[in-house]
This record gives structure tokens, C-alpha cells and sequence, in this order.
């Protein structure tokens, strides 16, 4: 007794550090069996106790481990990554699948419902206009494809994003006409997206004209909750302006998380919750920017095939009548599809002084109001 | 593993070492000291291991030559030139190593340059000239010099510690007071290195992003400043890890920082910044020159011969040449020209540190000369330096983010904060100030997974 007492005057540090150690191992390893199960954890490398630090990170705390059940549905509600990495495979993950699937027609029925009273209202106002309109844009607006084939298992396990819908979307959204507009078009803009956004915003003088909705790290999970600097959430920009055009690039941050299936289900419901606040708005869904062809041939997510597949994915929302897909990557890649890499520094964002190609692009993407 | 600043290294290889170095009789502690050391270098460098391992026995074998010759009370003249020659060829065979393997880093491919080989070169060339000098005051065995050469606190990046310091063979002190100073030493640099360093690093990670060709003046002046500080954190930090657990293992505590950013000139900046660089220099080139204890002109020839040794030595790239010229320049300017004047004007001489060191740092932060030209072009640009799609507004988000890091160097580059630190160090809040900090680092580390722009979303 002594002895400790002594030890505690002469190193406490030492102690501290040592009994605070084992609480936190502890608490990792009670963890490991419920609220920290889905933390990657590599045992050589790290010690247990890290993931209750990987934990925090993902805004599960400590006394979760403690509270049972309640934590339990609040580590697997992180997101669709945690479902891979426990093993849940195959057979649970098909029912929240089916689920969003049968939420998708919902949504799909409920705008093709939608729509045809809003044109007739049109028709009945401006017979002629519409009649224009329809003679332009003669084909009806496309439906929303259904994928091809499910993520394989292999797949999910890899973290490799499955190019589910094949490139029908692309093709089909690239029928549409965009014509060349100046910059008073963004005036009634809206950006919502990630850094790349955030880049277009800093080093172009667009923000001069349209309203940016954008972040470091943002995703497609987090587009509507967010709440922006100073700006509040997208949902009460929409309900306090009038905007004409919504543009979004989000999910070069989701990459490493669920599959394209997962991404595209909530990519689906962001944007007609989107055309449901803002029904007037034209909204560009932008393919994600590719990265340079050192950084895609060099990591295991962060490459161009799994951006190529998710865009693949985004664009069959288009329907070349009030959704859009355009894609930057024109503008910025090479023949192979790799972002040119004098463009960037870190293989992932273009430098300051080639934002101005994106905005380009965009002004020559525009979509005119008939 | 190699990095103390890593997951392994904190809790796998560091809680083993300790267990097994303490639970052993004083006697085998160095043996495992060395084992331990070995195993180090060798995950991290598993091939490049021979190249110490060679030069080590070579070292070894070459100065114990010397020391025989040395023995006895009287030297005869032609003992004293077989040491002389012994101790020469040492040397040549040393910086013949390090030149050939820093050329095949320039030539072919960077990774061929061994893990610490610059740090633990100019360790064995300091133990050929100490043994030579007879600063080694008792024998050595093997077990010592190689513990030496390999000991895993320094063997990556120093401090350069010559043997004596080392106090090989004498009784240490083992106590318990001792190894909580050692873990507060080593607590404080972890939390530099993790808390600041690497959180600053991602500010600059953030400028070549941007391209320095699209940043605001303000902006490249606060990144000149907060590269400097990053850059001290980072080596300061590390230095204080490693001497940390030098300390830990009952070795005395090795300085190689003293308040750099305090001082009043540019040769005295580098009297207090990697010290145990400087000294080697110092002890090795300068003086063997014939220092300053000499006409002007060679005395200008010497410094010039040292920092352009010391701008070669830090990298491979033209950029590290143009840092040493530059540093060597001022320092020469101030001996002849207008160091006293420095010293005499209250604040002249630490506004003169504080705008030039930073300005110097850049040259040795960027490596591409045309982007180096961009940079200066950004710092002064009356100079024409006329920007590209720069964001006049960028400095207000750096500053946002920024402050909390930049506010935290600053005090801490004040000696005053830190002697206050130092002097109450017992004290229960600073104890449980260090708790914190090593716990914030260790979330940083977990969440990071080491690398510090994993932690970077896009």
C-alpha cells in the first residue's frame, strides 16, 4: 500500500496514463460485441482501445457501450458501411434493399402522377408554348432505369462500387441539346456539393451570381441535414428563395461506403426530395470528378472505376427534362478518362486556376427556359 | 512502426521494449537496448539493415585500431600518424557511404536512400574524430558502440549524440522520478507533433492544392509563417519524443531546440535549433578548418564550406543548395557587416529572425524552383509576381481554421511559457494537462490512422 501510494507521488503520470489505458481497453473490448463492432480494426497495428477514438469519430461515444440495444441500432444506422463490415450479408441486407426499391417506384409513380396536371395547367395557360415545348423536346421524359444486376458479394467485400446500370444512363441523358448561356443563368443557381464545389466557388467568380451549398467531406447522406456555415440547412434555402437551377456533385466521399445500390438509393431520395421543395428547378445531378491516373491506379477506392460506376448510377436519374446530368469530366480528363494531372496537385482536386474549365463547362451546359 | 508517432509504435513495440528493458538485471539492459533497436530498424527498413549493420562493424573495428594505438601513457609519433590515417580513412569510408547512397536517391529513385543513414553517418564520423580526439574516456565494447550507432531513439532523425553523452558503461540513473520525465518529455512532443505539426501540415498540404499561383498575398505570408511553425513542432516534437525515451531508459537529457524562434540573429537561430547538428558542424568541419580563429577571408571561406555542407546534407534538390548559400550568406554578413548593430537595437534583431527564417523556410519547403519562383512571386508582388484566379477573401477561412493552432505555437515559441511549464511540472493540472494531450493524440492517430491527410474528406 505504501509501495502504490509512493508510486502515485513519484510517477502519476505514468499511472494515469496506464489506468486510463486500461479503462479505454476495457471499454473497446466490452464495445467490440455491440456499438464498436463495425469499427475497422486491425489488431497488429493498433490497440483495442482505438476503436473506441474511431468510434467517437463516427459520433458513437463511450457510454453507448453501456446503454445496450439503443446503441446497437445506432452503430448499424451509421450508414450502409457498417452492414458490410459485420457480416450481415446477403440475406438482411435485401429487405431494406426491396424496401428502397419499392420507395423508388413510389416516388416514381408519384411524379409521373404529378406531372401531368402541371402540364395541363401549362397547356391550359399557354397552348402554345407547350405545344413549342413538345415539338423541342419531342420525346416524352425519360423513366428512371432499374439496375442490371445486384453488387456481388465479392464486391461489397472489396469495397469495389458496382457498375450496376451499365452506361445506358449516360448515353441517354447525352441526347439532350444543352445550349450556351451567359452568367446571369446562375443567378437563380444553387451549388450543393463537396471540396470540388467548394473549390468552384472559391476560384471562380460564379458565387458572384449563385448561392453555394457546399462543404469539405460533404455526402450524399448528409445533403439534407447538413447545416452550412453560417448559411443553414439546403431544405430552408429552398423554402426562402426561389431557385431556377440546382446543381450537385456529391460522392467521391461515399466511395468507401455501402455499395452503388446503397448510394443510389439515397442519391434517388435527396433529389426528388429536392424537386419536391423546389418543383420549377431544372437539377443538375453532375457526374463526380474523376481522379488523376496515378492516384486511380494507385488506390483501392478512391479510383475511376468506382467513380465511372457511380456515375454511371446517377445518370440514369436524368430524364432530360427536369433532371440533368452533365458531366466535367469532359472538360478536365484525358483520352484514358484520368484527371489531367497538371491540373492537380493531390491527384483529387483541380488547382485554383482551373476551376474556371469547370465553370466553362457549365456555362455551355445550360438548360433554357422555354 | 518506425514512426513514435504511430499506433504501433505507442502501444506494440514501446510497452514490450519497456517491460523487457526494465524486468532485466542492469547489466543486459543495453544488449537489449541494442536487440530492441535492431528490430526497429528492421521493420522499417528490412533490406537497408545491412548498410548499418556494415558500417557499424566496420566503425567498430577501425576505431578500436585507433584506440590501441592510443593506449599507454606516451604516444609516439608515429602511433599519432597511424591514428591520424586510421581516423581519416574512417571517415572517407563514412562520407563515401552516405555520398553514394544519397547520389542513388538523386539518380535512380528515392527509396534506395536507407532510413536515418544521414543521422547515423555523421554519428560514426563523430566517433572516429572523438576517438581520435581521445574524448572516449574508457574502452568501448562492441555491445556499447553498436548500441550507439543503432539505438532506436535516435537512430531515424537524432539528436546526433556523440558517444560520451551516451554514458556507456557508467552506472545510470534508474528511478522512478526519472521515468516520469521521460514520459512527460516524451508526452510533450507527442502532442506537438500530432496536436500542432500535423494539423498545420495540412495548411500547407492545402496552399499546394490550391496552387501557389492562386493564393492571396496574406495568404502565402501566413503560410510562410505557419510552415515554420509546423516545421518546428515537427522536429522539435520529435526531438523531445526521442529524448524522452532516452530519458525514460535512464540516459541524461539531450537539447536540441533551445527556443530558436527567440533569438536576435541568424547565426544565433541556428546555435539554437537542431543543436546537435550545429555543434557537428561546429566540432567536425568549422573548427578542423580553422573557425574563426583566423584571417576574414578564410574565416568566410569556412562558414561557406559549412552551410553549404549543411544546405547538402538536409535533401536531395537544388532548392536545399540555394537554402544552405542563402543561410551561409547572412550568417557571413552578419560576422562582418551588421551583427552587432542587430544586437544593440531592442526587437530589430528578433523582427530581422522572424521575417527572414520564415522566407528561408519556404526556399527549403519547395523543391520545384519554378514553383518556388511562383511562391516569391505571391510573397512580394510588386515584384511581379501577378496572380492566377486568386480568392482576395481566402485568408479570413485560413484564419478561422487556422488560429487555434497558430495562437498554440506562438506561446509555445515563447521561452518564457515553457520555463513556466518546465518549472511547474509537478503540478496535478499540468499532470493531467499531459493526460489529455497524449489521449487527444492518440484519437488523432486512431481517426488518422497515422497519416495525417487520411483524416482530410474532400
Amino acid at each position: 500500500m505504501v509501495f502504490k501510494m509512493n508510486l502515485i507521488k513519484k510517477c502519476p503520470l505514468f499511472i494515469l496514463l496506464v489506468s486510463t489505458g486500461l479503462i479505454f481497453t476495457i471499454i473497446g473490448i466490452i464495445g467490440r460485441m455491440n456499438v464498436y463492432a463495425s469499427q475497422e480494426y486491425d489488431p497488429l497495428t493498433a490497440p483495442i482501445l482505438s476503436v473506441m477514438f474511431t468510434g467517437i469519430n463516427d459520433d458513437i461515444y463511450p457510454w453507448h457501450v453501456f446503454m445496450g440495444g439503443d446503441a446497437q441500432t445506432m452503430a448499424l444506422g451509421n450508414g450502409p458501411k457498417s452492414e458490410i463490415e459485420t457480416g450481415i450479408l446477403e440475406a438482411e441486407k435485401e429487405e431494406p434493399q426491396e424496401i428502397a426499391s419499392a420507395k423508388e417506384e413510389d416516388v416514381s409513380s408519384d411524379t409521373l402522377e404529378k406531372e401531368p396536371p402541371e402540364r395541363a395547367a401549362m397547356a391550359s395557360q399557354t397552348p402554345e408554348v407547350t405545344e413549342a415545348l413538345e415539338e423541342e423536346n419531342k420525346a416524352e421524359p425519360f423513366e428512371r432505369q432499374e439496375p442490371l444486376r445486384e453488387s456481388t458479394k465479392e464486391e461489397i467485400q472489396n469495397h469495389v462500387s458496382a457498375d450496376v446500370y451499365g452506361d445506358a444512363g449516360v448515353l441517354r441523358a447525352a441526347e439532350y441539346e444543352f445550349s450556351t448561356v451567359d452568367e446571369s443563368y446562375f443567378d437563380d443557381a444553387l451549388f450543393i456539393g463537396d471540396s470540388r464545389t467548394v473549390g468552384l466557388r472559391n476560384y471562380t467568380d460564379l458565387s458572384e451570381h449563385a448561392d453555394f451549398y457546399c462543404e469539405t467531406s460533404l455526402t450524399i447522406y448528409k445533403v439534407l441535414e447538413e447545416n452550412f456555415d453560417n448559411q443553414g440547412t439546403v431544405e430552408e434555402a429552398l423554402e426562402n428563395h426561389d431557385y431556377g437551377k440546382i446543381y450537385l456533385m456529391v460522392g467521391i466521399n461515399e466511395l468507401g461506403r455501402g455499395t452503388t445500390e446503397d448510394f443510389m438509393a439515397e442519391y434517388t431520395r435527396v433529389v426528388d426530395r429536392l424537386h419536391e421543395l423546389e418543383p420549377e428547378a431544372k437539377i443538375f445531378v453532375q457526374g463526380v470528378m474523376r481522379v488523376s491516373g496515378e492516384k486511380s491506379s494507385s488506390d483501392a477506392i478512391f479510383n475511376n472505376s468506382n467513380i465511372n460506376a457511380r456515375n454511371n448510377a446517377i445518370a440514369t436519374l436524368a430524364d432530360n427534362d427536369q433532371f440533368f446530368y452533365i458531366d466535367v469530366n469532359e472538360a478536365v480528363c484525358d483520352e484514358e478518362g484520368n484527371l489531367i494531372s497538371e491540373y492537380t496537385f493531390d491527384q483529387i482536386h483541380l488547382l485554383g486556376a482551373y476551376y474556371d474549365l469547370w465553370k466553362q463547362f457549365l456555362l455551355v451546359h445550360g438548360v433554357e427556359d422555354n | 512502426m518506425v514512426s513514435f508517432s504511430s499506433l504501433e509504435f505507442l502501444f506494440r513495440f514501446l510497452p514490450i521494449f519497456l517491460i523487457l528493458y526494465f524486468a532485466m538485471p542492469v547489466k543486459y539492459r543495453e544488449t537489449i537496448l541494442l536487440v530492441g533497436s535492431l528490430v526497429f530498424y528492421a521493420v522499417g527498413e528490412p533490406v537497408f539493415i545491412l548498410v548499418l549493420i556494415v558500417t557499424t562493424l566496420v566503425n567498430y573495428s577501425i576505431g578500436m585500431q585507433i584506440w590501441k594505438l592510443g593506449e599507454g601513457f606516451s604516444m609516439h609519433e608515429w602511433q599519432k600518424n597511424k591514428r591520424k590515417k586510421y581516423m581519416t580513412q574512417a571517415i572517407a569510408l563514412d562520407v563515401a557511404v552516405l555520398v553514394i547512397f544519397k547520389c542513388l536517391a538523386i539518380l535512380v529513385d528515392n527509396t534506395l536512400l536507407p532510413l536515418g543513414i544521414s543521422f547515423y553517418i555523421f554519428k560514426m564520423i563523430s566517433f572516429q574524430a572523438d576517438m581520435f580526439r581521445g574524448e572516449v574516456w574508457s574502452k568501448p565494447s562492441f555491445r556499447n558502440v553498436a548500441t550507439y550507432f543503432t539505438m532506436f531513439p535516435q537512430v531515424l532523425s537524432g539528436p546526433i549524440m556523440r558517444y560520451h553523452e551516451g554514458e556507456f558503461d557508467r552506472e545510470r540513473v534508474y528511478s522512478f522520478e526519472q521515468f516520469e520525465d521521460g514520459i512527460k518529455l516524451f508526452v510533450a512532443g507527442l502532442g506537438m507533433k500530432v496536436l500542432l505539426a500535423d494539423r498545420l501540415a495540412i495548411l500547407w498540404n492545402d496552399l499546394q492544392m490550391i496552387g501557389f499561383q492562386s493564393i492571396s498575398t496574406p495568404l502565402a505570408w501566413l503560410g510562410a509563417f505557419a510552415y515554420s511553425l509546423r516545421l518546428y513542432f515537427d522536429f522539435w516534437g520529435y526531438s523531445l519524443m526521442a529524448s524522452g525515451l532516452m530519458v525514460m531508459m535512464g540516459f541524461g537529457f539531450i537539447e536540441n531546440f533551445h527556443h530558436p524562434y527567440a533569438s536576435k540573429s541568424i547565426s544565433e537561430f541556428y546555435r539554437r535549433w537542431h543543436m546537435t547538428l550545429g555543434s557537428w558542424f561546429r566540432d567536425y568541419v568549422y573548427i578542423p578548418l580553422g573557425g574563426s580563429r583566423c584571417r576574414t577571408k578564410r574565416m568566410i571561406l569556412n562558414l561557406a564550406v559549412v552551410w553549404i555542407l549543411t544546405g547538402i546534407w538536409h535533401g536531395n534538390g537544388v532548392n536545399y543548395v540555394i537554402w544552405g548559400v542563402v543561410l551561409g550568406l547572412l550568417i557571413i554578413l552578419e560576422r562582418v557587416f551588421y551583427g552587432r548593430f542587430l544586437g544593440k537595437v531592442p526587437v530589430l534583431g528578433n523582427i530581422y529572425v522572424l521575417v527572414i527564417i520564415p522566407l528561408t523556410w519556404i526556399v527549403f519547403a519547395i523543391t520545384d524552383l519554378k514553383q518556388l519562383g511562383i511562391y516569391f512571386g505571391r510573397l512580394f508582388p510588386f515584384l511581379g509576381g501577378a496572380g492566377l484566379a486568386v480568392n482576395q477573401q481566402d485568408i479570413i477561412k485560413y484564419m478561422q481554421d487556422y488560429s487555434i493552432y497558430l495562437i498554440a505555437g506562438v506561446l509555445l515559441c515563447i521561452p518564457a511559457v515553457s520555463r513556466f511549464l518546465k518549472k511547474h511540472k509537478k503540478n496535478p493540472i499540468i499532470v493531467l494537462l499531459c493526460v489529455i494531450l497524449f489521449w487527444t493524440s492518440i484519437y488523432f492517430l486512431s481517426s488518422s490512422a497515422g497519416n495525417p491527410f487520411m483524416y482530410l474528406n474532400f
